[in-house]
């Protein structure tokens, strides 16, 4: 059973385009220029339950806009969505307890006051009995450590910090899909990491779907075995990360520490010179012969220290994406 | 229903809470209670120069203008800028994801300040009543449950009215002007600007099917005993289909607006 289906979903915008200075206001106010922008145009997929999916696309590319769909923010244009037997336009209250949003540019906490005022307001907006707030508050302050900071007025918080209760506020109701856009957006390496084992351990307690968006390539790679690849609008990959990774670079890189400088067409023997700092060189090696060419290495040059890696999963997007930017 | 009334509490627990966290912002606003008191000062002098208008007295123009300024502080909401600023820069979205009406998160805001007028400001106001000469409200317990009833329902139209104007924010980005507008001809209206019983008939009973008297012409008229039963029920007759009026208006404009709604910003 699929939780969320999106089916040709289309969201457009008019957008007013405004010249600046003195002339262009008044020749605005006079006459307006506006542009139909294709923000989401036209994505299907099928997410399923308790199923991670990463979201990843460049500013700009409608992950947020089609994530605002599927959370009953924004009207389709055209398509349609469904969630959990929802249409989430409609905002059914049985939907609207079923979900959360956590974007993280926007905060639902009660800015001047301690977070645990927000956590009590949830309580009784979404009807949480008693005894299971009790339970998930202990929990995720747990899993959070957020003891030290629920009685701390939340503009004193760190961006880290607020991000965790953040996350606690939005989950209290125990939902049963997760929409994060950008949950760890600028965070420091320890509290990202923390965030993303929380929110593993939310999918695995509770079996539930989590649709991500992340700039941080690390967040994906941790959590999320499918992806989504979207770019102006349109849907450019949806699949394993893995099979993306090999299809998009068919090579692995070899990294070679050296004793001394070499020749460079002993290099190109091997495979395509990416870098040479003269005593540290990047090949691009086929995938199938990565083997031999390390073994070849290590017989023919004087290497000091060899690694074989995968390419970074943002350079592979990256490539993702231009390769979409040369067809349109 | 019991739901409802749980949220309620809760929210207003963190209004009341909000509204202590700013104290200095309290202390502004109880201050600008004087504004009313600037009308009377005009009224005064006017009647010392020419004598009593229409039965008025020094004495009736100081009861009307302090009374008058705790029900202005009662009856006053700003949520029209609220909405306008939810809507036009994307705040709202908090507030639409949760499983209730944006309005009520307004209408809690609003009164938790007005516990704290009436907290902090009502039994100032009751002691200067009872303390001058001038004052009086010579009131039976049965109008002062009316004039209780009529600051609420003056509350809670301004209420409805400023989130009907508020959802005119799907639409426009000059919402809180227009507001203003309206809320400019409303004063005058309203009894602020002269009580509404020295107004020439005409405008007078235009003024009594308007809106704008039950927010403060209807409770003050109550308060200093002007009013039959008859027009006491009048007042909340109006009230009431006015309230009526605005909630189907708000309704209708929020269904039709929400799908205009672009979620700016994040």
């Amino acid at each position: 059973m699929k939780t969320i289906r999106v089916d040709h979903l289309v969201k457009h915008y008019q957008v007013h385009h405004k010249q600046a200075g003195l002339q262009g206001s008044l020749r605005s106010f006079f006459r307006r220029q506006y542009e139909t922008v294709k923000a989401v145009d036209g994505i299907s997929f099928d997410i399923a339950r308790g199923e991670i999916v990463g979201f990843l696309g460049p500013n700009g590319a409608g992950k947020t806009t089609a994530l605002k769909c599927l959370s009953g923010l924004l009207y389709p244009t055209a398509g349609s969505v469904t969630v959990l037997g929802f249409t989430p336009h409609k905002r059914e209250r049985n939907y609207l307890k079923a979900f959360t949003l956590v974007l993280g540019q926007r905060n639902q906490l009660l800015w001047d006051l301690p977070a645990m005022e927000t956590f009590l307001v949830n309580q009784a907006i979404y009807g949480v009995p008693e005894r299971q707030f009790r339970e998930t508050l202990d929990e995720l302050v747990a899993l959070l450590n957020l003891e030290p900071l629920l009685t701390k007025q939340v503009r004193k918080l760190s961006l880290g910090e607020r991000m965790k209760c953040e996350l606690a506020a939005s989950l209290l109701h125990r939902p049963q899909v997760l929409f994060l856009d950008e949950p760890t957006l600028g965070l420091d390496v320890t509290a990202q990491a923390v965030i993303r084992e929380f929110i593993l351990t939310y999918n695995q307690r509770y079996n539930a779907s989590v649709l991500l968006t992340s700039h941080y390539m690390a967040d994906v790679t941790a959590l999320a075995a499918r992806i989504l690849v979207i770019d102006q609008g349109k849907l450019m990959y949806d699949g394993d990360l893995g099979v993306l990774v090999a299809q998009t670079a068919p090579y692995k890189l070899l990294r070679l520490t050296l004793e001394k400088p070499v020749d460079g067409a002993d290099l190109s023997s091997l495979g395509e010179v990416e870098s040479n700092e003269g005593l540290k060189v990047t090949l691009r090696v086929p995938r199938a012969n990565t083997k031999e060419a390390a073994a070849r290495a290590l017989a023919q040059l004087p290497v000091a220290d060899l690694t074989v890696e995968e390419p970074p999963v943002e350079e592979i997007i990256r490539e993702v994406f231009s390769r979409g930017s040369d067809h349109a | 229903m019991r739901d409802l009334f749980r949220i309620y509490r809760a929210l207003l627990q963190t209004a009341w809470a909000r509204a202590l966290e700013f104290r200095g912002q309290a202390g502004i606003w109880i201050l600008s209670s004087i504004f009313p008191l600037v009308m009377m000062v005009v009224w005064l002098a006017i009647v010392d120069e020419a004598g009593p208008l229409i039965g008025w007295g020094r004495g009736d123009f100081i009861s009307y203008y302090v009374g008058a300024a705790l029900v202005h502080q009662l009856t006053f909401v700003w949520s029209v800028w609220q909405w306008d600023d939810d809507i036009r820069t994307g705040h709202l979205s908090v507030k639409l994801l949760k499983p209730l009406d944006p309005f009520h998160y307004l209408m809690t805001e609003q009164l938790g300040w007005k516990l704290f007028i009436l907290v902090f400001l009502a039994p100032l106001v009751v002691v200067v009543a009872w303390l001058s000469p001038e004052i009086s409200y010579s009131l039976t317990v049965e109008q002062f449950v009316a004039f209780a009833l009529s600051v609420a329902a003056g509350f809670v139209l301004s209420m409805l009215m400023s989130s009907a104007f508020g959802v005119l924010g799907f639409w426009s980005t000059q919402v809180a002007n227009l507001y203003s507008l309206w809320f400019g001809v409303g004063q005058f209206l309203s009894g602020w600007i002269a009580p509404l019983a020295l107004f020439p008939a005409g405008i007078r009973q235009v003024a009594y099917m308007l809106p704008f008297r039950a927010t403060m012409g209807f409770p003050m008229a109550i308060l200093m005993g002007q009013l039959t039963r008859l027009e006491i029920g009048f007042g909340f007759a109006v009230t009431l289909g006015w309230c009526v009026v605005f909630l189907i208006l708000y309704r209708i404009l929020w269904r039709l607006g929400i799908r205009r709604y672009e979620a700016v910003g994040a």
